[in-house]
């Protein structure tokens, strides 16, 4: 990089301003976060006359508490990392030892199976099979069902797979010629090696997991098996038409957009939790993914 | 007490065949040194003794026992990467002690042997630091560790030096010559570098394209090159290579240069008119007349000092070569050369076509 | 002497090595009692694929069956192309291609070079603090479920409350309910999406332009150049091929619109404009129970798929040497 004290007048202008653009990027970025903050905290009346912009107005906890109170966010919210910790496991059960397996030169018929899976990623059958797939297989509205059915993706056996072939061959041959077989080579040589691949991988994993909604609203029917997504849809649907909701607590501290924005924190709070411990990992791992044959 | 015997063995990728029917018997503790430029198949020839390539035809033997389809881990061979492939998540210890935890050696016998290892290599403050704080030589040292620590009845080396400086290399070099006195165990060591092959090897032998050129001890591939390969390959600098043309004169058999005359070892078997090459070593090049031999002149171009010897760049009939001389702490007396000789019995000749060498017992 | 040097000149043929079937089989034999393991760990991936992406494949040939629940795929009758005459003289299927190609022409047109201006911005900025933070802030959304992102949108665009016509209203603009009309939807939804993901997808660019040599930066401070022009002229030219690869992946997946976000922020009212393939096969199939006719509706958004993916590889595969996949 050339210093800043070596830049002309006309640069340092041209980086000012460009640094001021990238701030106001960053601003619009996050302002929808701080406005639905804000309107979560505010009283209903506030919410509803428009009056929220940056700070909550008429400060009041009545929407979470509202929420909190509801068994069914409770359930959902449990099932949700039901589905992201068992979905996440599973996934990384079946793709490590994959990756593993494809990228070994050894393996008779390599190309096939690569080209096997990767064909997955061109072509796939739809929304219709996929749906009556499920239902052939018993696996409608079954947590076990949406923790399987989900828990492989081509695009993630091949980053994984890149990953591995570009280790040295020299450990697995170390390790081979110190009498480790395959499954202690990857046990005790590849995964530690490749803790910032397979971190990417798992953050892929959970990040689809905890924000999974569409197969899950129309593969699950009862209650207490929706997760959290599914339940917000449900809210934000009943609440922006249930007319009486909207009657019954006007003069009420809380809003249907108050309860809503609620939702939305709570189910935000988590992924701010866990971002910024996965994000020195996502830039590398996107760039694993520079998929190549 | 093992053996390697490697009969007619043959590597091929697809149709193209990188190793020929190599025949190679390694002795119970000799230490074996495969030297050969780069892409010569010695790396695949350690790799089929090791077991991580698959033979493509002929034979490996380590112990009288055919290993063709034992697994690496069966036949009781440890490797030294060029590259070390020391565990980065391992500390020195672990990274030692791998082998043993993969074969289930009880633990203090791990703790032991361990310290045992560390303690031959000057290790033993180092156990607990990871590869990457380490230094080239330590990681070296660690890399054999990993090796010596199972016992195993062959030690294989690719390369183990390369990645270090010219000043670690040699100190190294001589860590693993006194290695292998101590442990007497069966090595078989390949390398690039002539100088590396020369110093560590009871025997060294040279490859080329996939072909064994010539076996045999340092002095002898030194003194009696088979050919001009080898005699091209052995030697810093390598012996300078002429050709030149048979005369026959009333005192004696003559390779003529030009006009510059080599006298010859009488039985050799060359004919007038036979086009051949000549090789004389730098350093076997005289400035006085010893045993009779004609004196030869050059054109000296470049006088190089390297301390006590001086490099003289020089031509003869128009064909460059390299001159050793003593300086006896002073070049300027070199400048002026005009003439050298070349004693008649360190003279080689080579067929100039093939390139191997004329002899008097058996010629071409 | 021991020499190898005059075998070499003899045996200059070299033998081919054929295998006979018995070694042939001695060496399958060898390399599954040595190398099991490792087709042991691909099994359970190949058997999930095909169980649930596979099988599925087989099922679509409901698309050319008249489908019962209770007979079955296999055993439902053959119903030739019927579906999709059906498909294609349907208005409702039309208009969602077209709008399908529209919102994705408008994705490529406006989300394409989004990510790859603010990475070349990113380049510009000297303040590693700044910058980094900056950059934290702008990856985020890509994290946040559709369902939340869709709760924003409603929420920010809603008549009464939401803030954007809170800010109309300073400017004296009458409230405008925007997700009832059909002229708004796809401003506000690709706007979403660049909202989404311009950031995340910086870091392609950004990975690219932290690729290019700072010598060639040196010489051309040495040479005068303003960092305008060296943008123009060193970092654009150089992440071009990066450019090129990723607008090829975009024209692949034209046919891949982010229907999840549509089906939470469409109504009848917007249908007009915001119908896409996929959620007419939703509606059609998993709403209406019209499977056949809606899986030929998926089959033909597929195959289109398939092809522009097979042209894109083709691409870039001849303009990079290297394939996406
Ligand atoms: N996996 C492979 N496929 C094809 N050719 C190979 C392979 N490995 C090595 N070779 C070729 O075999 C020859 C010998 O290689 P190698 O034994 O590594 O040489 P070196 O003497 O430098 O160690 C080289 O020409 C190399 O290109
Ligand atoms: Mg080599």
């Amino acid at each position: 990089m050339i210093s800043w004290n070596l830049y002309s007048r006309g640069d340092k202008i041209f980086s000012i301003v460009v640094s001021l653009l990238i701030g106001m990027f960053t601003i619009a970025t996050l302002y929808p976060f701080i406005y639905i903050a804000a309107v979560s905290f505010s009283s209903g009346f506030a919410a509803q006359a428009g009056k929220v912009v940056l700070t909550p107005i008429q400060l009041t906890t009545e929407a979470y508490k509202y929420i909190l109170v509801q068994p069914e966010f409770w359930i959902s919210y449990r099932n949700t990392f039901i589905y992201t910790i068992g979905g996440t496991i599973l996934s990384l059960l079946f793709i490590i030892p994959a990756a593993y397996a494809l990228s070994r030169p050894q393996l008779i018929g390599r190309r096939y199976f690569n080209l096997f899976i990767a064909f997955t990623m061109w072509f796939n059958a739809g929304l219709i099979p996929f749906y009556l797939n499920m239902r052939d297989l018993n696996l409608l509205d079954s947590m076990f069902g949406i923790i399987l059915a989900f828990a492989v993706n081509a695009f993630n056996i091949i980053l994984l797979r890149n990953f591995f072939e570009s280790l040295p061959q020299s450990f697995e041959e170390a390790a081979r010629m110190d009498g480790a077989n395959d499954f202690q080579i990857l046990w005790k040589v590849f995964i530690p090696l490749s803790k910032p691949a397979i971190a990417t991988i798992t953050l892929f994993c959970i990040v689809a997991r905890w924000n999974g909604f569409f197969w899950a609203m129309v593969l699950l029917q009862s209650e207490d098996k929706i997760p959290l997504q599914v339940f917000l849809r449900h809210t934000l649907a009943t609440l922006s038409d249930d007319d009486e909701f909207a009657m019954t607590q006007l003069e009420a501290a809380y809003s249907a957009e108050t309860v809503t924005a609620a939702i939305i924190v709570c189910s935000v709070i988590p992924v701010l939790l866990v971002y910024p411990w996965i994000q020195k990992y996502f830039e590398k791992g996107i760039l694993l993914g520079g998929v190549k044959e | 007490m093992t053996s390697v015997i490697l009969d007619k063995v043959a590597k091929s990728y697809g149709n193209l065949e990188v190793v020929h029917n190599i025949d190679l018997t390694i002795e119970s503790q000799e230490f074996v040194v495969l030297v050969g430029p780069s892409g010569c198949g010695k790396s695949t020839t350690l790799r089929m003794i090791a077991g991580l390539e698959e033979i493509s035809g002929g034979t490996v033997s380590i112990d009288s026992r055919v290993v063709n389809r034992v697994a690496p881990k069966d036949r009781d061979v440890a490797m030294v990467f060029q590259n070390y492939a020391l565990y980065p998540h391992l500390n020195v210890a672990n990274n030692i002690a791998f082998g043993l935890r993969i074969r289930r050696t009880p633990k203090d016998e791990i703790a032991k042997t361990v310290a045992d290892v560390a303690a031959i290599l000057g290790l033993t403050d180092y156990l607990d630091r990871r590869p990457s704080d380490l230094s080239g030589g330590q990681r070296q040292r660690v890399a054999m560790g990993r090796a010596i620590v199972r016992r195993p009845k062959v030690f294989l080396f690719d390369e183990p030096l390369s990645n270090l400086d010219a000043k670690l290399r040699t100190q190294m070099r001589a860590e693993i010559k006194q290695l292998h006195k101590r442990l007497d165990v069966t090595s078989v060591y390949v390398t690039h570098d002539q100088v590396e092959a020369m110093t560590l090897a009871d025997r060294i032998v040279v490859m080329n394209d996939g072909y064994i050129e010539q076996i045999g001890s340092p002095m002898d591939l030194f003194m009696n090159p088979v050919s001009t390969f080898v005699a091209g390959f052995i030697g810093s600098p390598p012996m300078n290579q002429m050709q030149g043309v048979v005369s026959g004169t009333p005192s004696g058999k003559q390779v003529m240069i030009g006009d510059a005359a080599f006298a010859i070892p009488d039985n050799i078997s060359v004919s007038d008119g036979q086009q051949v090459v000549v090789g004389v070593r730098p350093e076997h090049f005289s400035m006085t007349p010893d045993d009779g031999s004609p004196a030869i002149p050059i054109s000296l171009n470049l006088v190089e000092p390297l301390g006590s010897e001086a490099l003289l760049h020089a031509t003869i009939a128009g064909q460059p070569v390299i001159i050793k001389a003593e300086t006896n702490g002073d070049i300027k007396h070199l400048s002026g050369i005009s003439q050298v000789y070349a004693p008649r019995n360190l003279v080689k000749i080579f067929d100039a076509e093939s390139g191997v060498v004329i002899t008097g017992q058996h010629g071409s | 002497m021991n020499t190898g040097s005059d075998k070499r000149h003899v045996t200059t043929v070299t033998t081919t090595r054929k295998r006979t079937l018995k070694q042939k089989l001695i060496w399958l034999g060898d390399h599954f009692r040595n190398e099991w393991q490792i087709y042991l760990m691909l099994l359970p991936t190949i058997i999930w694929m095909i169980l649930f992406l596979y099988k599925p494949m087989y099922g679509l040939q409901i698309a050319f069956k008249d489908y019962s629940i209770f007979r079955g795929v296999a055993n439902s009758p053959w119903a030739g192309l019927e579906h999709f005459e059906t498909l294609f003289t349907n208005d409702q299927f039309i208009r969602a291609f077209w709008n399908t190609i529209k919102i994705s022409f408008l994705n490529l047109l406006f989300g394409f070079p989004a990510p790859i201006i603010l990475a070349l911005m990113f380049n510009e900025v000297m303040n590693a603090t700044y910058k980094k933070t900056a950059q934290t802030i702008v990856y985020l959304p890509h994290f946040i479920s559709s369902v939340i992102i869709a709760g924003i949108v409603i929420t920010a665009f809603s008549p009464s409350v939401g803030i954007v016509n809170t800010v109309l209203g300073w400017l004296g603009i009458d409230s405008i309910y925007f997700l009832t009309k059909p002229e708004w939807f796809r401003p506000i939804f690709v706007g979403t999406g660049i909202w989404q993901e311009a950031g995340f997808g910086s870091i392609v660019f950004l990975a690219a332009i932290a690729g290019v040599s700072p010598s060639l930066y040196e010489s051309a401070v040495v040479d005068g150049a303003s960092r305008w022009q060296m943008m123009w002229k060193i970092t654009l030219p150089s992440i071009l091929p990066t450019i090129l690869i990723m607008l090829i992946i975009r024209i692949g997946n034209v046919m891949e619109v982010s229907f999840e976000l549509i089906i939470l922020l469409y109504q009848p009212a917007t249908y007009e404009t915001a119908d896409v393939v996929n959620t007419f096969v939703y509606r059609q199939g998993l709403q209406s129970g019209r499977y056949d006719f809606a899986a030929a509706a998926g089959l033909f958004n597929a195959v289109v798929a398939f092809v522009l993916v097979m042209i894109a590889n083709t691409l870039s595969r001849r303009y990079s040497r290297t394939s996406l996949w």
